[in-house]
C-alpha cells in the first residue's frame, strides 16, 4: 500500500457536498502539490488525511493506520504527521519554545531537556534560533509561521501538510517561508501542499493535482502539468492564475 | 430616643464593611464552584449538558436576587433548619452567582478560536491536554476583567442581605439611622463606603480590560 | 418532610398578584423610557461635550455605577425629606431607578458612540450630510443597533431590580409577596409563585426586545 491513501472519499458538510468520490495514492518521499480555485475542496481533503475532518464514506489510509475508522489510535498517528495552517496557530500564551516542546512532552513523554534540543535543533532548521524564548505576537507573519513548521518538525514527522501556508502572509515575507519547504524537500520529506505558489510547485513537486468541484480533476508529473494542461478547467484556470 | 451622630457611628459603619466583604467572599467561593460546573456544561461537547447550564443561568437570571434570598431563607427554615441569615444568604448569593459566574466562563471558553483546538489536536493532544494546556490558559486571561467587574456587582448586591437580616453596611445603616434619625448623613456615608469599595476594583477591571486588548 | 406546600393559597391572591404585576410594570416602563433619555443625553456628554462637563458626567456614572441601587433608593426616600423634599414611595421609586439606569444606559452607549469608526463619520461627511444628520445616520443609529443586546439586558436586569421598592413598601410585585405572606402565611410558596411570575416577564421582554429589534433594524 501507498504511504497516504485515500480511496472514494465522500466528504459533506450538511447539505453540501464537498469532496466527491476522491481517489489518491502519496508515496514515499513524493511532494505532492495541490491547485485549485476555492471550493474545491482543496483544504478539505488535506485535513481529511489527519482526521481533522471526518469522511462520510470511502477510506483514508495513512502509514497503514484507517484514519476513516473512529476506533483508530489517532494520538499516535498525529505523532507523525505534521500539519501547518494559513494562519500558523501558534499558542500565544506560551513562549515559542514551548510552542514547540509542547507536543514531545506530553504526547511523546520526552524529557523536558531533550525536548528543548529538540526545540533548538527544529528552529535551527527554520532559521529562529534566537527567537527561542519570544512569544507569537513578537514575531513577523513569516517568523510565526516558520516556527509553526518548526513545531511540527519538532514531533519527527514521516509527512507534513500545508494548507496555503503562505496565503496570509505579505508577500516579501513568503520567500524565507519557501526557502524552509525547499530545505525539507531536499531532505526527502514526504509532503503535501495545498497552495497558490505556481512556480513552487512547479519547481519543487513531483506530482501535481487540480481539484476541481470536490474532484481530483486532472493530476500529472509536475514537468508536464504547467507546460501542457489536458482538461479545459485546468487550462482556464491556469490562464487565470498564472497572468 | 434619639442620639447624635458621632465619629463612633462612623466606625460602627467602616466595621461592618467587614461583613460586607466576608458575603462577598463566601459567594465568591461558593459561585465559583457552581459556576465552573456550569461553564464547563455550557460548553461541553454533549448537547443535554449544555441545555442543563442554559437552562440554570436563565432561570437565576430571570429571578430578582431578592426573591432567591427569600426562597432559601424560607425554603431552608421549611426543611427544618434553623439558620441565622448568612447561611441562606451565602447559598442564595452562590446560586446566583454560579449562574452569572458560569455565563461569563463559558463565554471565555467559547472564545477561543476553533484554531487553537485544531492546532493543539494536530500535535497529538487529547481533549483534557487540550483543555489543560492551550484553551483553558488563554480563556482565563479573557475572563478575568468581567469577572473582576462581576465582583463589583457581588458587592453592590450583598446590600440586599440586610433585608432579610443579615447585618452587613446597609443593615448597620438602617440601624444607625434608626438611632440617630439622620438618613441622609447616614447614607451618604453608606454610599461613600460602598464606593470606595467597589471604584478601585471598577477601576483595575477597566485597566485589564485596556491590557488584554494591547495583546490581542 | 412534615410541611405540605400549599400553592393554591398563594394564587388565590389574585388582586394582590395582579396590582402588584401592574405596579412592576409601569415602573419598568417609566423607567426605561425615563433612563434612556436620560443616558443617550449622559453618553453624547461623555463622548462630544467640553472636558468639564464629561467630567461631571462621568462622576454621575462612576458614583451610581459604584454604589447600590437600595442605598440609592433610602437616600431618595429617606434621606431627602431631612433637606426638606418629601417624596411619596412611588415618585421616590422611579426618580431613584431612572437614575440608576440613566448612568448604565451612558456607559452602555458610550461604548457604542466610541464603536463607530471616524472612518465611517468622514466618509458621511464627505456625502454631504450635514453634523446632525452624521450623528442620526452614522452614529447614533449604528451604535444602537450594536448596543442593542447590552441594552436591552440591562433593561430586562433593571425590571427584576424594581423588586427592591418593595423595601420601602412600594406596591410592586415583590412587595404584594409580603401583602400574601400576612395572609397566608405561606412563606416559600409566596416567593416562589412570585418568583416564577418575574421569570416570565423576563421571558416575555427578552422575547418582545428581539422583535423589537426585527422590527426597528432590519430593512424591509
Amino acid at each position: 500500500m501507498s504511504f497516504v491513501e485515500l480511496k472514494s472519499v465522500v466528504k459533506r458538510y450538511g447539505q453540501h457536498t464537498v469532496l466527491q468520490d476522491v481517489s489518491l495514492k502519496v508515496e514515499r518521499g513524493e511532494i505532492i502539490a495541490i491547485i485549485g480555485r476555492s471550493g474545491s475542496g482543496k483544504s478539505t481533503l488535506l485535513r481529511c488525511i489527519n482526521g481533522l475532518e471526518p469522511v462520510q464514506a470511502g477510506e483514508v489510509w495513512v502509514d497503514g493506520v484507517a484514519v476513516h475508522d473512529p476506533a483508530s489510535d489517532m494520538r499516535a498517528l498525529r505523532a507523525h504527521v505534521g500539519i501547518v495552517f494559513q494562519s500558523f496557530n501558534l499558542f500565544p500564551h506560551l513562549t515559542v519554545e514551548r510552542n514547540i516542546t509542547l507536543g514531545p512532552t506530553i504526547v511523546k513523554g520526552v524529557s523536558k531537556s531533550d525536548a528543548a534540543k529538540l526545540a533548538r535543533d527544529a528552529l535551527r532548521k527554520v532559521g529562529l534560533e534566537e527567537k527561542i524564548g519570544a512569544f507569537a505576537d513578537q514575531l513577523s507573519g513569516g517568523q510565526q509561521q516558520r516556527v509553526a513548521i518548526a513545531r511540527s518538525l519538532a514531533m519527527a514527522p514521516n509527512i507534513m501538510l500545508f494548507d496555503e501556508i503562505t496565503s496570509a502572509l505579505d508577500p516579501e515575507l513568503v520567500g524565507e517561508v519557501l526557502l524552509v519547504l525547499e530545505a525539507m524537500a531536499r531532505d526527502g520529506m514526504t509532503m503535501l501542499l495545498v497552495t497558490h505558489e505556481m512556480n513552487f510547485a512547479r519547481r519543487v513537486a513531483h506530482r501535481v493535482v487540480f481539484m476541481n468541484q470536490g474532484r481530483v480533476w486532472e493530476q500529472g508529473p509536475s514537468s508536464e502539468f504547467f507546460a501542457a494542461p489536458k482538461t479545459e478547467e485546468l487550462k482556464s484556470f491556469l490562464s487565470s492564475v498564472l497572468h | 430616643m434619639m442620639r447624635e451622630l458621632s465619629g463612633l457611628d462612623l466606625a460602627y459603619l467602616i466595621l461592618a464593611m467587614r461583613w460586607t466583604v466576608l458575603l462577598t467572599l463566601l459567594a465568591l467561593v461558593g459561585g465559583s464552584t457552581i459556576g465552573l460546573l456550569v461553564a464547563a456544561a455550557g460548553a461541553s461537547r454533549q448537547a443535554p449538558l449544555r441545555h442543563l447550564a442554559r437552562a440554570y443561568v436563565g432561570v437565576v437570571q430571570g429571578i430578582p436576587l431578592l426573591a432567591w434570598l427569600f426562597i432559601f431563607y424560607f425554603g431552608l427554615a421549611i426543611l427544618g433548619y434553623n439558620l441565622p441569615p448568612w447561611v441562606a444568604a451565602t447559598v442564595g448569593y452562590s446560586v446566583y452567582a454560579g449562574a452569572f459566574l458560569g455565563e461569563i466562563w463559558r463565554g471565555a471558553l467559547v472564545s477561543i478560536p476553533k484554531t487553537q483546538w485544531e492546532a493543539a489536536l494536530s500535535i497529538g493532544l487529547n481533549y483534557a491536554e487540550q483543555l489543560l494546556h492551550v484553551i483553558i490558559p488563554q480563556a482565563v486571561r479573557v475572563a478575568i476583567p468581567p469577572t473582576v467587574g462581576f465582583i463589583v456587582q457581588l458587592i453592590k448586591n450583598t446590600s440586599l442581605a440586610a433585608v432579610i437580616g443579615f447585618v452587613e453596611l446597609t443593615r448597620e445603616g438602617q440601624l444607625t439611622t434608626a438611632a440617630t434619625f439622620q438618613p441622609f448623613a447616614v447614607y451618604l456615608i453608606v454610599a461613600t463606603l460602598y464606593f470606595c469599595l467597589c471604584y478601585p476594583l471598577t477601576r483595575y477591571s477597566r485597566q485589564l480590560e485596556g491590557r488584554l486588548r494591547v495583546i490581542r | 418532610m412534615s410541611y405540605k406546600f400549599q400553592f393554591r393559597d398563594v394564587l388565590a391572591q389574585q388582586d394582590a398578584i395582579f396590582d402588584g404585576l401592574l405596579m412592576t410594570l409601569q415602573l419598568t416602563a417609566g423607567t426605561i423610557s425615563l433612563g434612556f433619555v436620560i443616558g443617550l443625553l449622559v453618553a453624547s456628554v461623555l463622548v462630544y461635550a467640553k472636558p468639564w462637563a464629561k467630567t461631571m458626567a462621568r462622576v454621575y456614572v462612576e458614583v451610581i455605577r459604584n454604589t447600590p441601587l437600595i442605598v440609592q433608593l433610602f437616600l431618595i426616600f429617606f434621606g431627602l425629606p431631612s433637606l426638606g423634599l418629601k417624596l411619596d414611595v412611588v415618585t421616590a421609586s422611579l426618580i431613584a431607578l431612572t437614575v440608576n439606569l440613566g448612568a448604565y444606559t451612558a456607559e452602555i452607549v458610550r461604548a457604542g458612540f466610541e464603536s463607530i469608526a471616524k472612518s465611517q463619520i468622514e466618509a458621511g461627511i464627505s456625502l454631504g450630510l450635514s453634523g446632525p444628520q452624521v450623528f442620526r445616520h452614522v452614529v447614533l443609529i449604528p451604535a444602537l443597533k450594536n448596543v442593542y443586546p447590552s441594552l436591552t439586558s440591562q433593561y430586562v436586569l433593571m425590571m427584576l431590580a424594581t423588586s427592591v421598592v418593595s423595601q420601602i413598601s412600594a406596591a410592586d410585585l415583590f412587595h404584594a409577596g409580603s401583602i400574601i405572606q400576612s395572609r397566608t402565611f405561606r412563606d416559600f410558596e409566596v416567593y416562589t409563585v412570585v418568583a416564577a411570575l418575574y421569570l416570565a416577564l423576563s421571558l416575555l421582554m427578552r422575547g418582545g426586545f428581539s422583535v423589537c429589534y426585527r422590527l426597528l433594524f432590519r430593512r424591509p
